[in-house]
């Protein structure tokens, strides 16, 4: 794509956003939802300026990007270091994933309640929710990359008489990689959603709190507030996933 | 019926050499389930010697390949390398297979892959740069040695696995149907330089193929195998005049009269 094109194609998503802002003010200045509910555009932009200067806006956004972070990262660590464990060896593959498998699609928000119980209303229980929920993509694709590495490659491995640390590290993790960053995507959205339902069930600070202290009063310019800081945290965290892609497999068209 | 010409005279590795085989097999047997894959296969394969193995598909003979290289297992019988069992693969035995782009990292560029090689050897890194370039330049992909496999033509990709084999610095070396999948220019030139470098570096070489001709072209020796069970049923020596020429090799009467029996043994058994 060249430089014309892709600055067209830049403005065109632009206008576009545009577009719906304009659509959100248009519904709200015409009183067709109330302003109770659906505050217009400006009255966001307004509580935002104003949360950032005079309120606790940054240290709520830093202590949520914080856990989101800190919590991913502990859950793609996990995920890659148990799934390396299950997927290297076939039979180990054949015995677990079924019950991974069986795992993955409890809602982990429905296991808050218990986190809550056994650590307590502390930030270890904040983030033991992110890592124990965005594990399950990361390992089941870690597992699944393993799974699908070329067997001929493994015999190159067996006939250069590779270790078995070398061959992980040199050839399956490598082979892995589109897998685990497609399961490190997903994690990490599924991180931001837990992050939200953490600190409205536990804490006392963060995005997620806050959206929740606005919605108890009254105050839906905060609310939306909030969500659109979300909102941006998860596109600035998919566009370090893209960079991480391009950088990792480049090798991949 | 045509008179073939005097027997031509030159140092041809012919199964007569002294010493002992470097690869042997004695009385191997293998069965997958009910099928026999392979019954009774009896083979000397002599130092510095070239082997053509052909035969119709499924009669085993990359299973041959494969059982010298550690890399099958076989239920009857023994496979020697240099008079040891072979239990598993040897460092002094390379292979080259045939789906190159499966056998290459992708991720790894000209260089990367061949380092792969020079990392299982323990070679120290500062030895690395020279050899990698000299084997590059060897196959011809000097310039080429930072594109990925995915950026390289099926024969340059069959060249690097070659160049990676080679960095193993074998002392025999295994090519399963290596030029099946290239056109027939490039099939040919590979095969020119697969010959030189057999003979420059005095590697024996094992190479398994399903082109009639090139067997004959390329080796010391061709075996014929027949299938259902796999076994040897045919091995003459090629005493066909050496360098070998893409051009007046293959119009050599004896290389047509080999080419005929092998056909007729091929076609009928």
């Amino acid at each position: 794509m060249n430089a014309v094109a892709r600055s067209l194609w830049l403005a065109g998503s632009l206008g576009v956003a545009a577009g719906f802002v304009a659509v959100w003010h248009a519904v709200s200045a015409a009183g067709l939802v109330s302003p109770v509910f659906l505050p217009p555009p400006a009255a966001v932009g307004r509580a935002l300026v104003n949360g950032f200067t005079n309120g606790d806006m940054l240290a709520n956004l830093a202590a949520t990007v914080a856990r989101v972070f800190g919590g991913w990262l502990l859950a793609s660590l996990l995920g890659i270091v148990l799934g390396v464990i299950i997927g290297i060896s076939s039979r180990a593959r054949i015995y677990v994933a079924p019950s991974l498998e069986a795992i993955r699609p409890l809602p982990v928000s429905a296991l808050v309640p218990i986190f809550i119980g056994l650590l307590g209303f502390t930030e270890q229980m904040v983030l033991a929710v992110i890592a124990f929920g965005a594990l399950w993509p990361t390992l089941l694709s870690t597992v699944h990359g393993f799974g699908a590495v070329e067997p001929r490659l493994y015999e190159v491995c067996r006939s250069l008489r590779l270790g078995r640390w070398e061959v992980i590290r040199k050839i399956a993790l490598p082979s892995a990689m589109p897998d685990i960053l497609a399961g490190m995507r997903v994690g990490l959205t599924v991180s931001l959603i837990l992050v939200v339902v953490a600190e409205i069930l536990g804490s006392r600070e963060g995005v997620g709190y806050s959206i929740l202290l606005a919605q108890r009063s009254y105050q839906a310019a905060d609310i939306f507030a909030g969500i659109f800081l979300l909102g941006c945290v998860g596109y600035a965290s998919a566009g370090l996933i893209n960079i991480a892609e391009k950088r990792l497999i480049y090798w991949r068209r | 019926m045509q008179a073939l010409p005097p027997a031509v005279t030159f140092p041809a590795a012919a199964p007569a050499a002294a010493g002992k085989p470097v690869i042997r097999f004695i009385e191997v047997g293998l069965s997958y389930g009910q099928r026999r894959i392979l019954e009774g296969i009896d083979l000397d394969i002599w130092r510095g010697e070239f082997v053509s193995i052909v035969g119709p598909s499924g009669c085993g003979k990359t299973t041959l390949l494969r059982l010298i290289a550690g890399l099958a297992r076989k239920d009857e019988g023994q496979v020697f390398y240099n008079g040891a069992d072979v239990r598993e693969p040897s460092p002094d035995v390379a292979v080259v297979f045939q789906d190159y782009s499966k056998a290459l990292l992708p991720w790894r560029t000209a260089s990367g892959n061949v380092a792969l090689a020079l990392e299982a050897m323990n070679v120290p890194r500062k030895e690395w740069a020279d050899r990698i370039g000299s084997l590059l330049d060897l196959m011809g992909l000097f310039k080429d040695r930072d594109k990925l496999p995915g950026q390289m033509s099926g024969g340059m990709q069959q060249r690097l696995q070659i160049a990676r084999c080679l960095a193993q610095e074998p002392k025999v070396l295994l090519m399963d149907e290596p030029f099946g999948a290239l056109d027939a220019i490039t099939r040919q030139s590979l095969q020119d330089e697969v010959l030189r470098i057999v003979a420059e570096r005095k590697v024996t070489a094992f190479f398994v193929t399903h082109d009639l001709e090139e067997a004959i072209y390329l080796g010391d020796r061709v075996v014929g195998m027949a299938a259902n069970p796999g076994r040897i049923a045919k091995s003459f020596v090629v005493d066909l005049p050496k360098p070998r020429d893409q051009l007046t090799t293959r119009e050599h009467p004896r290389f047509l009269a080999m080419r005929h029996d092998l056909f007729s043994f091929i076609k009928h058994g």
